[in-house]
């Protein structure tokens, strides 16, 4: 990482005056805030007009326009108060697993010698490349009460059957295992590539003065890794609830009686059943705004904790 | 698998003999150190591996035995696999989600580089509101604009094309914030340096920059690869014909209205599965290698 | 087609009707605008889901289309595989980009939606009356009605079913009981079911009333002689008596232990595998649960049980075929596509390689058609045989009417699964669904 190896061609270059200099950063910004900006935005903007009206985009049909109707219809659903309160729960428990877990595999593993810490991280990584739908029917089959594999070893060991799936206590936290399950080597992903990221130096440092791999590890990897780990957290945080959304799709329908359902998956039953556009984008609108307010309390979080290294 | 094994790690730049030495000092909890290490990754490994592993039992299973618990199929058969790829196109399947994955990536790697290096450089209100608007943009349910955008390929006559499904990501909001987060915490002396030797931003963030960070670009790229793979209700909307369409909706086939067929979606799954493994394996080896390398232990 | 100017005022969409019908002569008539076939080249895109699951249903739908480009070397037929629960999104966005599907296969809980705003054309506007008339001969009129709104036909029945009991007669008879003489009335699949669960340990009875798809659910509360949906199609009546006493009846059935409380999908493999003793739902799944049970249990089916006293009132599930374009040449098109799978052949085909019900009963003895398959595969009988006394599954009228098949679903799930009060529930949910019918 010298800078011996640049000097040579860069003679030819001129320091242009300050035009240029804004042009290029605006050209190389220019694609994705474009595609954003077409893709993402423009149609946020769309959505949040249609909210305000009853519409089928049939051709022919009007827009009528309705006010906050859509709003009060959604936010009036009597199952909205158990589904706030599943996403808290969604968000929260998966911190651990989205987080300290990989956090945990990630330190541990790097001092491994020889093959081990290959053969870990990949072992750890093959949930990630299953199918969402192959994933929850498989889960349903080994957590089954009847036949799955999970009852016969716990029948074995002399426990009861668990309905894991069937019953309001349990389901919400199976669902939660599930998606979880898949993130571990996400995040272990994310983090080790940070990790790699550290000055070396300083761990030396650390390490020829005695430091065990504890203090190594608390006091410098992971502050230095900061902004990755609470990047992760504010991403459980604020999509926690729709990353549970395909298991609770295929294997629980929100039920049994709402145990599993989050106000992802409630907005997007009522709200995207039948592309009746008014429900979908208030549907889209309510989910924007308050993970939003969410998200804008996370930003001054990360804002405050993250340390960088530069 | 004893301490001793750390004489072969190699750490070129850092010399070797501090490492020597400090290896000497540190074994007994260096020992202590691995112990824990598998004492936690290996039931973890397990859990991880073995839904996978069903998933492989199952679809070498006869439709008949697929309920059953034994931990090896009774008469291992390759008919589901057969059937799989006869039912439905699987092959042109895996072949469009595997461009269309790699494209996208390929896309929202360089867009999200190029975005992020502007970003990062400039101003920190710049960079805050950026994040803003990033995080705004990640918010939005994708199947709240995934009508307008619809309306729009179609305005633009790309329905049915393997551009329908890449240019809508062409920009992922993900993306760019890590490689913003990641760019900023670049060491700035490197970056300046190479401004007073007169760099252009492109030379800048392609030849110094990256380099540097290939690791998180790998795994970006690997997260992304995954997210692009996993597509179903927008590839659902654009394409017309089995034959165009991607390996997500391929497996809904079989779960029908006649009975879902769960060998022969476990056989599809397999199938499916493979191409990502196959990233996987390809791009982890830049992370480790640089580990290898600066020698982190 | 006249817009209209207000959110689907009822006064205002019969206005545009009466209009057209009144372009068209007299209401009742059938006009003659489509053209013969001749030697004209045409195209047409037909929308179907079976072909969107792998082998058994596209396989036979694939058959059908070939033959039928066969027999009409002009036309090509493009199937357009859409998954049944994504159809109507598909449709409608298809509709508002402008590309207007030919014929489509649409599921029949859609009817009042797809014919108020997909466009769907009425049968007796485009075809000619001597067509039709020779078509529908020997078609079961309740069958026929199926596709009828408004007083006008809109399409025909396709790929549908009744309400089947189908049980394991081993585990039947392990209970002590005739499995010759199956349970006819909800009393007696009760007090079978608490039989299996006591002497066998299986589970005794599942029904498929607590998905989305409400049909069954219809029938089992026509049955009781309630309604979902008033004859005017003005009021939601879920939550009137005759119906509150349907849910009771099954929740009385799930605090006895007799109906099993896992999920739908979980039900289905159980039966598959033996564990569960009776299912009442559709005979699409004939094979799959035939295929299931070779040589591992004893499966048959029987006909909808009755409240006591009261005739079992099967209503139909599945879809039927419409015709959506309006150019007059794909019309006559979709509609040569359209007599062709719902002819003798046609339904042979889909009878015996996907197992949905015949709309003709004169193929059933046939032995060119229908006749040996039968004979060799009597579970289709109970189906068959409810088939003239099929009721409409009632579509919901208006903009909102998927959210309020929800509320009615997640009523009828939380009063049958929980621990509430039937009534309370479901008056609770007819109120806030009435609340979302059209005004």
């Amino acid at each position: 990482m010298t800078t011996a190896a640049i000097s040579t061609t860069s003679t030819r270059r001129i320091h242009r005056p300050s035009v240029d200099a804004f042009l290029i950063p605006v050209l190389m910004a220019a694609p994705a805030m474009l595609t954003l900006a077409v893709w993402v935005y423009y149609p946020l903007l769309e959505t949040a007009w249609l909210s305000f009206f009853e519409w089928n985009m049939m051709p022919g049909a009007t827009k009528t326009f309705v006010g906050f109707e859509n709003y009060e219809r959604l936010l009036s659903l009597p199952e909205m108060p158990k589904a706030t309160l599943n996403t808290i729960y969604y968000t929260l428990g998966l911190l651990p697993m989205t987080v300290a877990l990989p956090l945990a595999v990630a330190l541990l593993s790097q001092n491994l010698q020889g093959p081990w810490r290959n053969v870990y991280r990949a072992a750890i990584f093959l949930p990630m490349i299953m199918a969402p739908v192959v994933i929850a029917v498989i889960w349903r089959w080994l957590l089954n009460a009847e036949y799955g594999l999970i009852n016969v070893i716990l029948n074995s060991l002399g426990f009861g059957k668990v309905q894991f799936l069937n019953n309001p206590d349990t389901a919400l936290w199976t669902i939660l295992f599930m998606t979880g399950w898949k993130l571990v080597g996400f995040s272990t992903l994310v983090f080790a590539a940070a990790i790699t990221q550290i000055d070396k130096s300083m761990t030396e440092a650390a390490r020829m003065d005695g430091a065990s791999e504890w203090r190594v590890a608390i006091d410098i990897v992971i502050p230095l890794i900061s902004p990755s780990v609470l990047f992760i957290a504010m991403l459980t945080v604020l999509h926690g609830a729709q990353w549970s959304f395909a298991y609770i799709n295929v294997l629980t329908k929100g039920g049994p009686l709402l145990a599993t359902t989050n106000l992802f998956y409630l907005l997007y039953e009522y709200g995207f059943a039948n592309f009746a556009v008014g429900w979908s984008a208030a549907a889209g609108m309510v989910l924007f705004l308050g993970f939003g307010a969410i998200a804008i309390l996370c930003g001054r979080v990360l804002q405050r904790h993250a340390f960088h290294q530069g | 698998m004893s301490a001793i094994i750390s004489t072969t790690a190699p750490s070129p730049q850092d010399g070797s003999f501090g490492s020597a030495t400090a290896i000497a000092k540190v074994d007994p909890s260096q020992r202590n150190l691995s112990l824990r290490a598998h004492a936690l990754l290996l039931p973890l490994s397990f859990v991880c591996i073995f839904p996978l592993y069903w998933m492989l039992v199952t679809a070498l299973r006869h439709e008949g035995d697929v309920f059953s618990t034994t931990l090896w199929p009774e008469n291992p058969t390759l008919e589901n696999f057969r059937y799989v790829v006869g039912a439905i196109p699987l092959g042109r399947m895996l072949l469009n989600t595997t461009l269309m994955a790699v494209l996208t990536t390929v896309l929202q790697i360089v867009t999200g580089l190029m975005a992020a290096y502007v970003f990062a450089s400039a101003r920190v209100w710049a960079g805050r509101l950026l994040l803003v608007s990033l995080t705004a943009a990640w918010l939005i349910p994708p199947q709240v604009i995934m009508i307008p955008n619809f309306l729009l390929i179609n305005r633009l006559g790309m329905m049915d094309t393997l551009q329908a499904l890449v240019i809508p990501h062409a920009a992922a909001a993900f993306a760019i914030m890590l490689l913003y987060q990641t760019i900023r915490s670049f060491p700035k002396e490197l970056i300046e340096s190479a401004e007073m030797d007169g760099c252009g931003h492109m030379h800048i963030l392609f030849a110094i920059i990256v380099p540097n960070i290939r690791p998180v670009i790998a795994s970006v790229a690997i997260l992304l690869f995954i997210s692009s793979w996993n597509e179903y209700l927008w590839p659902l909307l654009v394409t017309r014909s089995a034959e165009n369409s991607v390996i997500q909706i391929g497996l809904q086939m079989f779960l029908g209205e006649q009975g879902n067929q769960w060998g022969a979606l476990m056989a599809a799954a397999t199938l499916a599965s493979m191409p990502i493994l196959l990233i996987y394996l390809v791009l982890q080896r830049q992370i480790i290698d640089t580990f290898v390398r600066s020698g982190l232990r | 087609m006249t817009t209209m100017n207000t959110p689907l005022k009822r006064r205002s969409l019969i206005a545009a009707m009466a209009a057209l019908t009144l372009m068209s002569q007299t209401t009742n008539t059938w006009s003659q605008p489509m053209p013969p076939l001749g030697n004209n080249k045409v195209t047409i895109t037909f929308y179907n889901y079976n072909l969107a699951s792998a082998g058994l249903g596209a396989d036979a739908t694939k058959e059908l289309i070939r033959e039928f480009m066969a027999a009409n070397p002009g036309v090509t037929v493009e199937g357009v595989a859409v998954p049944s629960g994504d159809m109507t999104t598909r449709l409608q966005a298809d509709l508002a980009a402008g590309r207007t599907p030919d014929l489509a296969q649409l599921v029949f809980n859609d009817l009042d939606h797809i014919v108020r705003n997909f466009g769907v054309q009425a049968l007796q506007d485009i075809v000619p009356a001597a067509d039709w008339k020779s078509h529908t001969e020997g078609m079961v009129p309740a069958g026929l009605e199926l596709a009828a709104f408004g007083g006008k036909m809109y399409g025909l029945a396709f790929t549908f079913s009744t309400p089947v009991l189908w049980y394991n007669a081993d585990l039947l008879k392990a209970a002590g009981l005739d499995a010759n003489k199956p349970p006819s009335t909800w009393d007696e699949v009760k007090s079978a079911a608490l039989a299996v669960k006591a002497k066998t340990g299986k589970e005794g009875f599942y029904g498929s009333f607590y998905t989305q798809f409400d049909w069954a659910l219809q029938g089992l509360i026509l049955s009781n002689g309630g309604r979902v949906l008033s004859k005017d199609r003005k009021r939601l009546m879920f939550g009137e008596p005759e119906a509150v006493k349907t849910i009771e009846m099954l929740r009385d059935m799930v605090d006895a232990g007799a109906h099993t409380t896992v999920s739908d999908t979980d039900a289905m493999d159980n039966m598959r595998n033996g564990r569960l003793a009776m299912v009442l739902t559709t005979s699409a799944y004939q094979r799959s649960l035939m295929s299931a049970a070779q040589g591992k249990f004893d499966l048959r089916a029987t006909k909808m049980p009755a409240f006591a006293g009261k005739p079992a009132v099967p209503t139909n599930s599945g879809s039927g075929l419409f015709i959506l374009s309006k150019d007059p040449l794909k019309q006559r098109a979709a509609w040569e596509l359209m007599k062709f799978l719902t002819s003798k052949q046609g339904y042979t085909t889909i009878t015996t390689k996907i197992g949905y019900l015949p709309l003709r009963l004169d193929i059933v003895k046939d032995p060119k058609y229908l006749g040996t398959w039968v004979a060799e595969n009597p579970l289709i009988m109970p189906n068959i045989e409810q088939l003239s006394r099929l009721q409409p599954w009632e579509s919901i009228p208006g903009n909102n009417y998927k959210q309020i098949q929800k509320i009615e679903v997640q009523a009828v799930n939380e009063a049958v699964f929980g621990k509430g009060n039937v009534a309370a529930i479901m008056q609770d949910a007819q109120k806030r669904a009435q609340a979302l019918m059209p005004r």
